[in-house]
This record gives C-alpha cells, structure tokens and sequence, in this order.
C-alpha cells in the first residue's frame, strides 16, 4: 500500500505518480506473461484438437466437459465485479469512503463466486476424467485458467486487507485513492485477462462440431 | 505526510467524476450486451471464419473499453497508453509469431489423440 | 506532516530520537554496522551490496571454469567425473550470467541511475531492499545445491530412506545453463513423471525463477526512477549514455523475464505435479521449452551487454576530452538493439528444423542487428577519434572493450547465417564467440566501470599500476583461453563433452587454452583483489578525479545520504563538463533543501519478505528428494513472504530530515585532476 516516502515529495517529471506508472509497467510485463501461458494452449489446441483419453480409456472431446452456462455467468460476475471496482475507485477520488467500503465489499463477494465457479469447474472436470496428468490438454487447461485464477485470488486478498485498513481512517488524501486506484489497475487487468480468455479458450471450440481447432481432425477420430 | 489531509475536491473535479460515473454505467451495460451476444453468436448457422472474426473483434472490443475507461487511460497522461501496448503488441506479435512456426503437418500427432 | 524530535532536521541520523512505525515496532533508522546494511534503503549501499556480491559470486563461477579448463587440458583426463563436469559447466555458465554479470550491472544501476538523473533515491526505495535480498537469497538456493552434492559425495546422506529410494543422485544442476526439456523435464504416461535428472534441476528452476523476481523488481523501479525522478532541465536527450542503456535494459527485463517465469512454471508442473507440457510420451514438445527460453534468452544476451555499453560510452569521452560523438544514433541503436532482440530468438534454434522461410527470415533479422551495433562502435572510434586520450585503467579497459566485443561481433555474424551454424552449432567456436561477447565485452565493460566509478564510490583511487598489469594479464589470458577454441570448434570439437581422445588434433590448442585461462584466472583476481584494497585503503581523492561529465562527479566523494543537498537544474548533456568548462552552470532548484531533505525509512520488512523465498527455494527442491514434510517449508515460505509484505505495507513509508551543508550557490569548482 504506502510503499514510497519519495512519492510524497515534489512532483514527478512526467506528471504520473511513481506507483501509477509501476502498476502499468508491472501490467505491460503481465501481458507477456500470460501471452505465454494462453499460446502454450492454443498451441497444444492446434496439434492436438482432439482432446483427451479418459481412464476408461474412451476418447473425450473438451466440447464434452464446457459448460457454456457456467462459464458465461462467471465471465459475466467478472465483469460486472469490474465495473463496481471503477465505482469504488471513484468514491475514493470523491474521498467517499463509505461508498468505496460498500462498492469493495461487492468486488470481493463478486471474485469470492468466481472462485467459486472455478472450484466448481476444476472438480467437475476432474470427475469427467480430465486430468493435470492424463493429458497436454489437461496440463495447459488447469495451469493457464489456475494460473488466472490465482491472480484473482491474489486480488482478493488485496481488496480485503483494503477494506479494512480503510476503517483504521489512513486510507485517505491523494495517496489513499492512488492505492485503491493501483490496486483496481490489477483487478481490470485479471478482468481483461478473462476477456481474452474466454473467448480464445472457450468460445472458439464451438464453432463447427468440433470446435475451431476441429478441422485439424483426422476423419477416423471425427 | 502533509498530503494525507488535503483540502476538499474541486468543484470541477466532482463534476468530472460524475462524468465518469455515467460513462462506467453505460460501458458496464455495453460489456453484458457484448458477452451476451458472443454467446447467441456461437450458435448461430454463420461461416466459422465470420463468427471467428466477429468474436475477435467483440473480444478487442471489450478489452480495450475496459482498459481505456475503466482504467482510466483516456483520462490519464498518454505514456501509460504507450507504457502498456508496448507489452501488448509484444506478447501479440511474439507469440503469434510462435505459434505459426509450429505446424501441425511436421510434427508427428498420431500417437497423442 | 508531524515535526516532532525525530523529524526536526539532523545533521547525522544516529542522532535521531527512537520512532517507531504504525506497527508499534522500532524504525532502524538509527542503526549502525550490520544492521545499517542489512536494513538500508539507500541506492548506494544497496549498489554497493550488489556489487560485492557480484564479485564473489564472479570468483566462485571462475574457479568452476578453471576446474573445466584442468580436466581438458589433457586428452582422456579424469581430474573431475563426467558428472561433475556436467555441474560445473552448468553452474559456471548460470553463475556468470544470473549471479555474476546481471548482478554487477544492477549494482552500477542502482549506484549511477538516481545520481546521473538528479535524484535522491530511487522510486521505491523499500522495493529496491526487496530486490537485493531476493537476489542474494535466490543466488543462496542456486549455490546451496552444491552443498548438498558435496554432502552425498561425502556419504552424510546414506542412511536417509529418502536418500536410498533416489533413481538420480545429481544435486548440482546438470543440465547446460538453458536446461533444454527432455532433459530437464520428464517422461512417462500418466504422470509418472519419470525424470533424466536428479533434484540439481529443481534447484535451477526454483533458483532461476526466484533471481528473475529480484530482476523484475528491480528493473520496474529504475524505469520508474528514470522516467519519472528527473532532475529539472534533464530531459529524455539529455539522459547519459548510461542511464539510457539502463532504461533499455529494465524495460528489455520486464518483457522478456515472463516468458521464463511461464516456461519454470510450466517445467515446475511436469516434475513436481507430473503435468505434460514438454513430456515427449504424453505428446508434449520439448521444442517448445527451446522456443520459451530463447524468447527470454535472446533480449538476455542483451540484458548482459547494454549495461557494458552504457558504461564505454561514460568512459570513452571522459578520457577522450570530448563528447561522446553522435550520443542521439547511440541512443537510437541501444534501443533498436533491444527492440530487435526480441525478435531474432529462434537462431538459437536453426539445427531444430523451423523451415525454410522461418530460418530465412530469422537469419536476415540476426544479420540486421550487426548494423545498430555496428553503428555504435564506429561512433565510439569517432568519439576517441582526434581526441586527447588519457590511457587511464578504466579507458584501456573500456578500449580492450571494443576490440574485444568487436571479434565476438563477427563471430556472431558467422552464426546468423543458417548453414554456417548448422556446421557450428554445439561447438567450441559457439563457445568461442560468446566468450568474446561476454567476457571480452561486458566483463572488460564492467570493470572498466568498476575502475572508473570506484573512487566516486568510496572516494579512494586504485593504484593504477598493479590495475595496468590486471588488465593486461585478463587481456592476454582471455585471447589464449578463447582465441584458439575458434578452431578447435571448427576442427570438430563438442562442447559440453568432459573429455577428448588423443589424435584428433586438439591436444595442442586445449593445452594452450587452460594455461591462458589460469593467466586470465590471475589477472581477474588481481583486478578484484586491486578494487578491494581501493575500497579500504587506496589514496584519498578528490570529488572529481578524472574530469568527468555528468552530474555524479558534482557531488562529493564519496556522496553524501542524500546525494544532493539542493536539486540541480541541467541546461544541456554533459552538465557538469559544461558548468565547468562552458557557459551553461548548473543551476540549484529551491527545493526547500535548507531545511533539511527528507529521507526515507529504513526497514526490515523486504529482507523478511524476501526470506519467505530462502524457505520456498529449499523446501522445493526437498520436496522432490522426497524429504519428509519438506512440503511444509514451502507453505510456511508462502507465509513469511505474506507476512513481510503485509507488515511492510502496514509500517507506514516513515522518513526523517537531514541537515545539509549550507548552500553554496553552485556545486564545488572542479578539483584537481589527477593524471
């Protein structure tokens, strides 16, 4: 939160706050991160468009194991968790700390049912047969979506530890709202994370009967 | 710090975020419209290719709504903006770059279904 | 604000009143000795840490490359195992490049960057702390898995269960400082997860993984510091060369260190998890590890050699009497440099098999990288062109540095050509060539800085004589060791092999290159060992000793806490040279610096944080020897790292005042000039 006794001081050369300017840079280095992990997927996707053999040994399709239902509702409590975290950014400009309190708290609630939602996603296709272990589909799948996941954790916790630090009435003036709008520049980018994801990993594989990766099929397997 | 008890916010700084507090409940609409309609799209008897595209484009779409609006990079000094696509066009281009060299036809797939 | 006892100015800050922070606990803002160095915040000591440690950690990866050099000395030579050898070359290469090189240059970055921009400490002074402490525990982690082989060797772990049940007892990492999957990965179906290594590879990733944080820290506070702690008048063109390169390298760090982040992650998975991302059984492609880490590894090479560059383009017109010639086509190729580095990094991979056009185009852009380097050796021959020249220990050095880096270039040149590195690939000539760049290039750019910025650091001049035979000796032994493994790679012989047999013709020049290792050996020790007595008990000089440029040799040696007692205004490049030769003076800010400048707090709270990862680094590779409840290391590593930056976050940014001298109206008229 207040990490830097010379950003109290004369103003910057460029106009920007130093913790502004880091949370961008942090975010622009976040980008190749998760570059990485989603083309490690697509990439599997596109040689292996398949899916996965389950224990039975049966040949199951990840068109099997989405549910569109589940995943459009998250996507969409994400979205909506973004638009009361902008809220709460600009009660703390309006030094409304009540109004933050209240639009933080539906953030949090908000991420806590996406956690969810992906508890509940991660153990049902592990019911289904797709494991971590069984298959590059099940590595690249749980890894990149846990990986999301953990950000979001992680984004959580921070909001928590804003909401009540907020009551010891520190969190206030121009650096009190610098921290909350920091930390909202994270819970965005997990958000537009989840944008690129949800479409890049589950729409596309229900365009055509298998998917956008399924002309790559071999005829026996379709 | 002096700055922890500054004076009240300008009238005009109000004005500005209420401003912006209309603009978040428009965008905020426009962002479940889109996803909604990404997700009639799947289903409709389109060409692959033009869903593709369109879902592309409505992805593109949100993304960069949120990153201007809800993160205030319209409002803000425009460096940040460039601070942020120089990572975002990077990690496009590179890894696109990566996955077109690998080719499904010179690798070896059927003993992994 | 507050101004009670501890914040009214002091003119030294033991004579501070006892504060505590939020938490309730005692600043150690008034601490002196170890505590002072282990809780500093200021940029200067914390260089100086880095530095220190570079350097020790430059002695231990120089005595693994000696051991390589006395086992291939002679043909059928059994001075270490094939095993033992495959560790040391790993460790050596990932030594020099992680702990070693990278390291020295943050030390120069975080030592120059706030001096030569006019500032006072960098953005985040707390964050700075955080990067330090989780440099020296990561390069702890990586070098403890050489306590634990010593420790197998010597038989303490024979009576261990867990000992008993290994299939692989190679605690050192074995696997080539890239660690190309399979090796480092796994095989078997169904997360068998079946290894090639014992856990000396999961001490690399774990230790790599934790030195990439420690960068990435780093390097988001410099792009702040600079962008956004310049003095007033220092505008982006009027940056030193230095602080330019600075700025290239961090942001080239905070874009290419992901890529590894994500490839030790996905690696972690298949070892510890049994996940398939590079497991050749369940379909994953090890390629694809080559491909993430040349994406990383490429901006690397370029992460190592633009803190060098920075540092000739300081000397060379120092020592030349002139200005650096054509400094905005400098500044425009470091950039283009590491703008094109990101894309060139599959010519590590031509002998994989990418395809015609793939090769084809990444041999043209590896050809296009010749030319913005090219450009700037020709414009540091311009700068020494016509100039009075001073051969002082640093410009032979940063001279030796063109030359030197000049050959490697070429060598390089070779190598972008596809079918040529299909003939050298995976020879001593790779070995050769980049032994050029790095040591012939960015070591002598280092020291060459080491040399130059030294009496700055600790206000005492090396003893140039002793200094001129160091740099010959490393000159010499450097071109015998690396010189004739040009044609030994060409004759056919394979590096990272421990041994040869006799009559293949390699006798003669393996012979000749292991005594030039132990002449080069010798002369790093006397260039180090010349710098430490400087630290301690070389002559005392003046503030501005060799007539320098920018503004860190206004200040005096060595600099005060605060750096500037009032903020400097800069009207042109070069300010200092200018204010003292030229009409344009620095002029000073009135910034309020009469009533004492302000700094920041000292803290326990990043070492704390960073301890979390001492837990993590060993509990990980415990894991994987199958220690019992090793597992719980881990978890309760999670906790400290929690903990810290949670307490860290609470204490509250603190600071105090400093009395400064009264102002003069300008900074101190350049002193005597030495040579």
């Amino acid at each position: 939160m207040s990490d830097t006794a010379a950003a109290h001081e004369a103003p910057t050369s460029t106009g920007i706050d130093h913790k502004k300017l880091i949370m961008w840079l942090f975010l622009a280095s976040d980008c190749m991160f998760f570059g990485t992990l989603i083309s490690t997927h697509l990439l599997y996707r596109k040689l292996f468009p398949a899916g996965f053999t389950d224990a039975e040994g049966h040949q199951r399709f990840i068109q099997d194991l989405f549910s569109i239902e589940l995943t459009s509702f998250s996507t969409f409590i994400l979205l909506m968790s973004s638009f009361l975290m902008a809220l709460a950014v600009s009660a703390m400009h309006k030094g409304q700390v009540k109004s933050f309190r209240r639009n933080v708290l539906g953030v949090i609630v908000f991420g806590l049912i996406f956690l969810g939602c992906q508890v509940f996603e991660f153990t049902h296709f592990y019911h289904k047969g797709l494991t971590i272990q069984n298959s590059v589909l099940g590595s690249t799948f749980y890894v990149l979506t846990g990986t999301h996941g953990t950000h979001v954790a992680i984004g959580v916790l921070w909001l928590i530890l804003l909401y009540f630090y907020s009551f010891t009435g520190k969190l206030g003036g121009h650096m009190g709202a610098l921290d909350v709008e920091v930390a909202g520049l994270y819970w965005h980018f997990v958000d537009i994370v989840w944008i690129i994801i949800f479409t890049a990993v589950y729409l596309v594989e229900y365009l055509g009967p298998y998917g956008i990766w399924g002309s790559g099929l071999p005829a026996v397997v379709k | 710090m002096s700055s922890s008890h500054e004076a009240a916010p300008s009238k005009a700084f109000l004005a500005e975020e209420v401003r912006r507090y209309h603009h978040f409940i428009v965008l905020a609409l426009w962002l479940a419209v889109v996803t909604g309609a990404e997700i009639v799209l799947i289903y409709l008897p389109l060409p692959t290719a033009v869903i593709f595209t369109i879902l592309t484009l409505m992805s593109a779409g949100k993304f960069f709504a949120v990153i201007m609006w809800f993160m205030h990079l319209i409002y803000d000094k425009r460096l940040l903006f460039w601070c942020f696509l120089a990572g975002l066009v990077l990690a496009f281009a590179t890894f696109a770059a990566m996955l077109a060299l690998f080719s499904a036809d010179r690798i070896d797939t059927r003993w992994f279904s | 604000m507050s101004h009670d006892s501890h914040h009214a100015p002091v003119a030294c800050k033991t004579e501070l009143a006892p504060e505590r922070s939020d938490l309730g606990l005692y600043r150690p803002d008034r601490a002196t000795g170890w505590t002072d160095w282990l809780t500093t915040v200021d940029h200067k000591k914390i260089g100086i840490l880095y530095g220190a440690f570079a350097m020790l950690y430059f002695l231990i990866g120089g005595v693994e490359a000696l051991a390589i050099r006395t086992q291939l000395a002679r043909p059928d030579n059994d001075f270490v195992t094939a095993r033992m050898y495959n560790q040391l070359f790993t460790m050596h290469g990932t030594t020099m490049i992680f702990l070693g090189v990278m390291p020295l240059s943050a030390a120069f970055f975080n030592f120059l960057v706030p001096l030569q921009v006019g500032a006072r400490d960098v953005a985040f002074p707390r964050l700075n702390a955080f990067s330090l402490w989780t440099f020296v525990f990561g390069a702890f982690v990586l070098n403890a898995s050489w306590l634990f082989e010593f420790g197998h060797l010597a038989g303490w772990f024979d009576s261990f269960a867990w000992h008993k049940a290994l299939v692989y007892t190679d605690f050192a990492p074995a696997n080539g400082w890239f660690s190309y999957a399979p090796l480092s990965g796994t095989f078997g179906a169904n997360g068998q997860a079946l290894r090639f290594t014992g856990v000396g590879t999961d001490f690399w990733i774990i230790g790599i993984q934790v030195l990439g944080i420690a960068s990435l820290a780093a390097s988001f506070n410099f792009i702040c510091t600079i962008i956004n702690m310049r003095a007033k008048g220092m505008t982006m063109m009027r940056l030193p060369v230095f602080t330019w390169m600075a700025l290239v390298t961090s942001v080239l760090i905070i874009l290419a260190f992901p890529a590894i982040t994500v490839a030790l992650i996905e690696l972690m998975f298949d070892r510890a998890f049994g996940a398939n991302f590079f497991n050749p059984s369940a379909g994953g492609q090890p390629v694809l590890w080559q491909h993430l880490f040349w994406i990383f590894g490429h901006p690397e090479v370029y992460i190592l050699v633009l803190p060098a560059m920075g540092i000739v383009s300081e000397v060379l017109p120092t020592f030349s009497g002139k200005s650096l010639f054509g400094y905005p086509i400098i500044v425009f190729s470091g950039a283009v440099i590491g703008f094109l580095g990101f894309a060139v990094w599959s010519h590590h991979m031509f002998t994989t098999g990418l395809g015609p056009v793939p090769t084809a185009a990444f041999s043209l852009l590896t050809m296009a990288i010749a030319v913005p380097t090219g450009v700037k050796i020709f414009n540091w021959l311009g700068t020494i062109w016509g100039g009075r020249i001073r051969f002082t220990p640093p410009m032979v050095l940063a001279l030796g540095f063109i030359w030197m880096f000049m050959c490697g270039g070429f060598s390089g040149v070779m190598h972008s050509s596809a079918p040529a590195d299909s003939q050298q690939q995976d020879s001593y000539f790779v070995i050769a060539h980049f032994h050029y760049v790095l040591l012939g290039g960015v070591l002598l750019g280092l020291m060459a800085g080491l040399y130059f910025w030294f009496p700055k650091i600790f206000g005492r001049m090396p003893n140039a004589p002793v200094a001129y035979l160091g740099s010959a000796l490393v000159i010499l032994g450097f071109n015998l060791a690396f010189g004739p493994m040009h044609y030994l790679g060409l004759a056919g012989q394979p590096r990272r092999t421990h041994t040869y047999h006799a009559g293949n013709g390699w006798e003669t020049w393996n012979y000749v290159a292991t005594i030039g290792a132990y002449i080069l050996g010798i002369g790093v020790v006397i260039v180090f060992g010349n710098l430490v007595w400087t630290a301690f008990r070389g002559k005392k000089c003046g503030s501005d000793p060799w007539d320098g440029r920018t503004l860190e040799w206004s200040l005096p040696s060595p600099v005060p806490e605060y750096n500037f007692a009032q903020a400097p205004v800069v009207a042109t490049r070069d300010a200092f040279f200018e204010h003292k030769h030229g009409a344009k003076k620095i002029g000073l800010e009135n910034d309020g610096g009469e009533a004492g400048v302000h700094m920041p707090s000292q803290s326990w709270m990043p070492m704390v944080a960073s301890a979390g990862f001492l837990f993590i680094g060993f509990g990980m590779p415990m894991m994987a020897m199958g220690i019992p409840h090793a597992g719980w290391l881990v978890i309760s590593g999670l906790g400290v790292l929690f903990l810290g930056i949670w307490l860290w976050a609470l204490e509250g940014p603190g600071g105090y005042m400093l009395k400064t001298p009264a102002p003069s109206g300008a900074p101190a008229p350049a002193e005597t000039v030495a040579h």
